[in-house]
């Protein structure tokens, strides 16, 4: 019983610790003044209605949008097929998969910001391209589990052998049978790969900084002028990744209950 | 000419030979089984017939068309596997209707197609169900009526009932012997359940490393199996070699044959007229429901008898008794 009620006080302050430092933030994105007292002197909407109307921040979400977005759009392009084909036809290649997968975790942002610039800064080819195909890769770990999980979940290979014995042909087993059932599963990889990205600080800021600013850069700029539109951007920040980590769960149910035998 | 012919397949892969030598004849209408153990190459048959794995050499013929050059979906064969392979973003209906609409076929047509098929394997009230809203019987079911609606030449299933329990298997398998018997689908069932294969089949191929065994109708099977693997692993057939047998009998066989089988329904503790003559201890007894299977020491042998249950236990554990055998019920084998 004792261990018990210690252990539950462990988890109390621990939950506290971890959140305090968000409601706090959150909290002073929305005070007019809070110097002073315990609590803000009074609460206002003017630093985020403020973002709003700084053209720089629209821009630089627009630019963090596009820039992340569109690493995920190429994933799934290029890298989607080539999981599918290995997956489905080569297992035995899945091995290499996992080795790329792990050697993505193994380099550190600042090491591949560096390896970035030595080779791309002499070849002429913009930087921010260098630091979009980075990101394309860096997405791997995710978009692979993603789409391996949804392809033996729903037993791809089974369901294509099914469709053409039905009488499709291989594209319309593909377009008709295979991918409306992963779809839940890649649609929340791809979602997991964009808030990863939409985060994502170190490269961007070293390899390009202010010449492409971001979300990410904005913020830094805006922690040294106000604490409170900075407070604003992370909450904002805090509400866009709530929202994609519940679509993410609300995905990944669904395509479990379609597994579901 | 057999409507389905498989001839002289061979199958390797790298240096493994998976089957060698499979010759098959089936005629339109009949229900065949392939039987055997885990890994002796069953699917891998099914899975050339479909044209979904190519064989190293040999010919595949159906309705007298070489299939050597015809892509699976125009060979118009229907595959039942044992994990359904629904698809799982499509409703009962949407997944009947799937082969149908592949053809192009009028919607108002597939629908009413579809409602008869649903009825036929008892699902009329469970079409607007996803898959996994469905007991995995229903979804066998489900995947037969898919199979089946386009009429295919020859359905092939794949062990479709090993993942159901018993009761629902033993239904299903009545349920599918009526319903080929009712649309006169030529089919061809892979089981490794021997009380399976002898419910439902026309014909029987058991398969052993990658050729067949044996082939025959259930009854010659079982009553005449060729070889010892046959009877270890078609019943409980007690099999003997010929110097364990004379030791037991107590007398020369006029038999040349290494090796005797008898089942164990055969042996009895009446005396008759030409019986051979065996005595053993009870060791063992078990009961399964209707039937009691005893397990008798002699001397350095055992052997099970089994009788079907009258009244109770009716042996004693450790207690001699004498048993009896039929010299017709000796099977030699080779
Ligand atoms: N793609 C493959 N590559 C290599 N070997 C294979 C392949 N597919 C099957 N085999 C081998 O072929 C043999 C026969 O396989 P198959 O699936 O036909 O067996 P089965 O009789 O259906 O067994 P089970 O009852 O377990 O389903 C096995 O030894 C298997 O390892
Ligand atoms: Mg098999």
């Amino acid at each position: 019983m004792k261990k018990r009620g210690l252990s539950d006080l462990f988890f109390l302050f621990l939950v506290l610790y971890l959140l305090f430092p968000i409601l706090a933030t959150a909290l002073y994105a929305f005070a007019t003044n809070w110097n002073n007292t315990i609590l803000p002197e009074g609460l206002t909407f003017k630093w985020l209605a403020s973002l709003f109307q700084d053209t720089s921040f629209i821009e630089a979400f627009g630019r963090s949008v596009l820039l992340s977005g569109g690493a995920v759009i190429l994933a799934f392009i290029f890298v989607v097929p080539a999981i599918f084909i290995i997956v489905l036809y080569f297992p035995k290649y899945e091995k290499w998969m996992q080795t790329a997968v792990v050697m993505v975790y193994a380099f550190p942002g600042v090491i591949l910001a560096v390896g970035l610039i030595r080779t791309y800064s002499q070849l002429g080819i913009p930087m921010i391209l260098a630091v979009l195909g980075a990101y394309v890769i860096s997405i791997l770990p995710y978009i692979y589990q993603g789409t391996r999980n949804s392809l033996r979940n729903v037993n791809a290979k089974q369901l294509l052998d099914v469709a053409e014995l039905l009488g499709a042909s291989k594209l319309q087993a593909y377009l008709k049978v295979l991918l409306p059932a992963v779809y839940p599963g890649l649609f929340a990889g791809a979602l997991l790969s964009f808030s990863v990205l939409f985060g994502e600080f170190v490269l961007i800021n070293l390899v390009v900084g202010s010449r492409f600013e971001t979300v990410q850069i904005y913020l830094m700029k805006k922690l040294s002028t106000s604490g409170h539109i900075a407070s604003a951007v992370v909450f904002l920040y805090l509400v866009l990744m709530g929202i994609l980590t519940i679509s993410i769960s609300i995905l990944t149910k669904r395509s479990r209950g379609v597994a579901k035998t | 000419m057999s409507y389905v012919m498989i001839e002289n397949l061979h199958k390797t892969y790298g240096a493994s030979t998976v089957l060698s030598t499979i010759d098959m004849t089936i005629e339109k209408g009949e229900f065949v089984t392939l039987l055997g153990p885990s890994g002796c190459g069953k699917s891998t048959i099914l899975r050339i017939i479909a044209g979904l794995t190519d064989a190293t050499s040999g010919t595949v013929n159906i309705d007298g068309i070489d299939m050597q050059n015809v892509q699976p979906k125009n060979r118009e064969i229907g595959m039942v596997f044992q994990s359904y392979a629904l698809f799982p973003n499509m409703t009962v209906k949407e997944n009947v209707a799937f082969g149908l609409k592949m053809k192009k076929i009028d919607p108002r047509e597939i629908d009413e197609k579809v409602r008869e098929m649903l009825a036929i394997v008892h699902l009329s009230d469970k079409g607007n169900a996803y898959p996994n809203e469905l007991s995995g019987g229903q979804q066998q079911r489900v995947a037969l009526a898919r199979a089946l609606i386009v009429r295919p030449k020859v359905l092939l299933l794949d062990e479709p009932l090993s993942a159901l329990d018993a009761q629902i298997r033993k239904k299903l398998q009545s349920d599918l012997r009526s319903i080929q018997m009712e649309l006169g689908i030529t089919m061809i069932l892979v089981t490794h359940d021997q009380e399976e294969a002898m419910a439902v089949s026309d014909k029987i191929f058991v398969m052993n490393k990658g050729g067949i065994a044996q082939r025959g109708t259930p009854t010659e099977i079982y009553t005449k199996p060729e070889s010892e693997f046959i009877a270890n692993f078609i019943g409980h057939y007690n099999v003997f070699t010929r110097a364990e047998l004379e030791h037991m009998v107590g007398m020369k066989l006029p038999s040349e044959c290494a090796k005797f089988a008898i089942r164990p329904e055969a042996i009895y503790f009446e005396a008759g007229a030409k019986n051979f003559h065996m005595s053993g201890i009870a060791i063992e007894s078990v009961m399964s429901g209707n039937v009691i299977r005893t397990v008798f020491q002699s001397g350095e042998r055992t052997f099970s008898v089994e009788q079907l249950h009258h009244r109770g236990h009716f042996v004693e554990i450790g207690k001699a008794y004498e048993c009896y055998v039929e010299p017709e019920d000796v099977i030699e084998l080779t």
